[in-house]
């Protein structure tokens, strides 16, 4: 078992990070341990508009980033800690990574026990969620621990603002109970404490502990900036959808429908009395899904309230 | 000689899996070990290689839908 050293805390950099040592470090079992600034992560095929609430995150200046495993949505902040599990497979079984996670935690007393299918829990509340990606043989395992996250933006952001516009066959994300860690200690330690001490359980002293030379980190910015910050990658990759929402837009009844495949809009129809439907059909039809961009749009189409349409288009 | 990939079955209790997305055309030209596709089945994404070389001939499922395991996803012309 190795592990590799990380202190950003960039989101961007740190899916390119992860994404780096997995396809790096080929022969051994990896253990990482890193945290994120506040950022929205969600699964490789997921339908970011449905997911979360893209107006909200714009204005509070949350980035949202796609990561390359499966599964649903999750907030990370500062409170959070995310561990990376790499170990050769040959078939999916999530117990053999979340056991030696789970007596490793017990071991620093962390009453966690293992819940639902990949998730850890400190008695019916959700501690951890994980996900995984399978290549060649090799599988990464990843997950949260939550030790003291703002759970009320999490909520927020995850539960409350789940968006039902969407025909779409992207993966939809479980809605569960959480905790912090922290509330659960027999004795209290920092977050940097529970890092160390989670991480001597799991790559016992002796164990190599790597770092980036400056050439590898070049490959990991490079990789952050091609894949992780592009367009491509976060917004192309939605899966094929239909959207249809209706209602009430400034005491006028309003309804807008749209279609998009691989990120780009097509079936534009913005219907209401207010708005110019012909230059809405032709401001829309080809545009790429992307929150600055429809802001852009609604600023043309609606001026002053813009941000009112804009819950409207996404 | 065809040769089908079929949906794989990576855990005893998998019944099936939803293929994400195609990672080659119909007509491309793909070795054997080169990624085919993604599929995604109880928050795992995994990408399925292509077990000879040869010519992508058919993508038998669309992005998006759900496959039985051991059911042929595509179809390989080999060389």
């Amino acid at each position: 078992m190795l592990t590799v050293r990380n202190v950003s805390h960039d989101p961007f950099y740190n899916q390119a990070f992860e994404e780096y040592v997995y396809q790096t470090y080929l022969d051994d079992d990896i253990f990482l341990l890193w945290q994120n600034a506040p950022a929205v992560v969600v699964g490789s095929y997921q339908n970011i508009c449905r997911e979360v609430h893209v107006e909200a995150l714009r204005q509070r200046g949350i980035p949202v980033v796609r990561r390359i495993s499966g599964g649903g949505t999750v907030y990370h902040d500062l409170g959070n800690v995310n561990y990376t599990y790499i170990v050769r497979a040959g078939t999916l079984d999530y117990d053999a990574v979340l056991s030696p996670v789970i007596a490793a935690l017990n071991a620093i007393g962390v009453p966690a026990r293992k819940n639902r299918t990949c998730d850890i829990a400190i008695g019916d509340l959700k501690i951890s969620g994980s996900a995984q990606r399978m290549t060649k043989g090799r599988l990464l395992h990843h997950g949260t621990l939550l030790f003291s996250s703002d759970l009320g933006v999490l909520d927020q952001i995850t539960t409350h603002r789940k968006n039902d516009c969407f025909q779409s066959r992207g993966t939809q994300s479980a809605i569960c109970t959480v905790t912090n860690i922290r509330e659960h200690l027999a004795s209290p330690m920092t977050i940097e404490e529970f890092q160390d001490r989670l991480l001597e359980q799991m790559v016992p002293p002796g164990s190599p502990h790597l770092t980036l030379t400056a050439a590898q980190e070049a490959e990991v910015c490079r990789l952050r900036d091609e894949k992780y910050r592009s367009w491509e990658w976060t917004w192309g990759k939605t899966p094929a959808f239909t959207y249809e929402k209706s209602g009430s837009f400034h005491g006028a009844p309003i309804r807008v429908a749209y279609q998009a495949k691989r990120g780009i809009v097509s079936g534009a129809v913005i219907d209401c009395a207010a708005i110019d439907g012909a230059l809405a059909a032709q401001l829309l039809n080809g545009a790429r899904l992307d929150p600055e961009g429809f802001a852009a749009i609604c600023r043309r189409l609606a001026g002053d309230e813009a941000e009112e349409l804009m819950d409207w288009l996404m | 000689m065809e040769k089908k990939i079929n949906m794989p079955k990576l855990a005893p209790e998998m019944e099936s899996g939803v293929l994400c997305a195609w990672l080659k055309e119909e007509g491309d030209t793909v070795a054997a070990g080169e990624p085919l596709f993604e599929i995604e089945t109880n928050k795992v994404v995994n990408q399925v290689e292509a077990t000879v070389s040869g010519v992508l001939k058919k993508q038998l499922a669309e992005e998006g839908d759900t496959v039985c395991v051991d059911t042929a996803v595509a179809v390989v012309e080999a060389e």
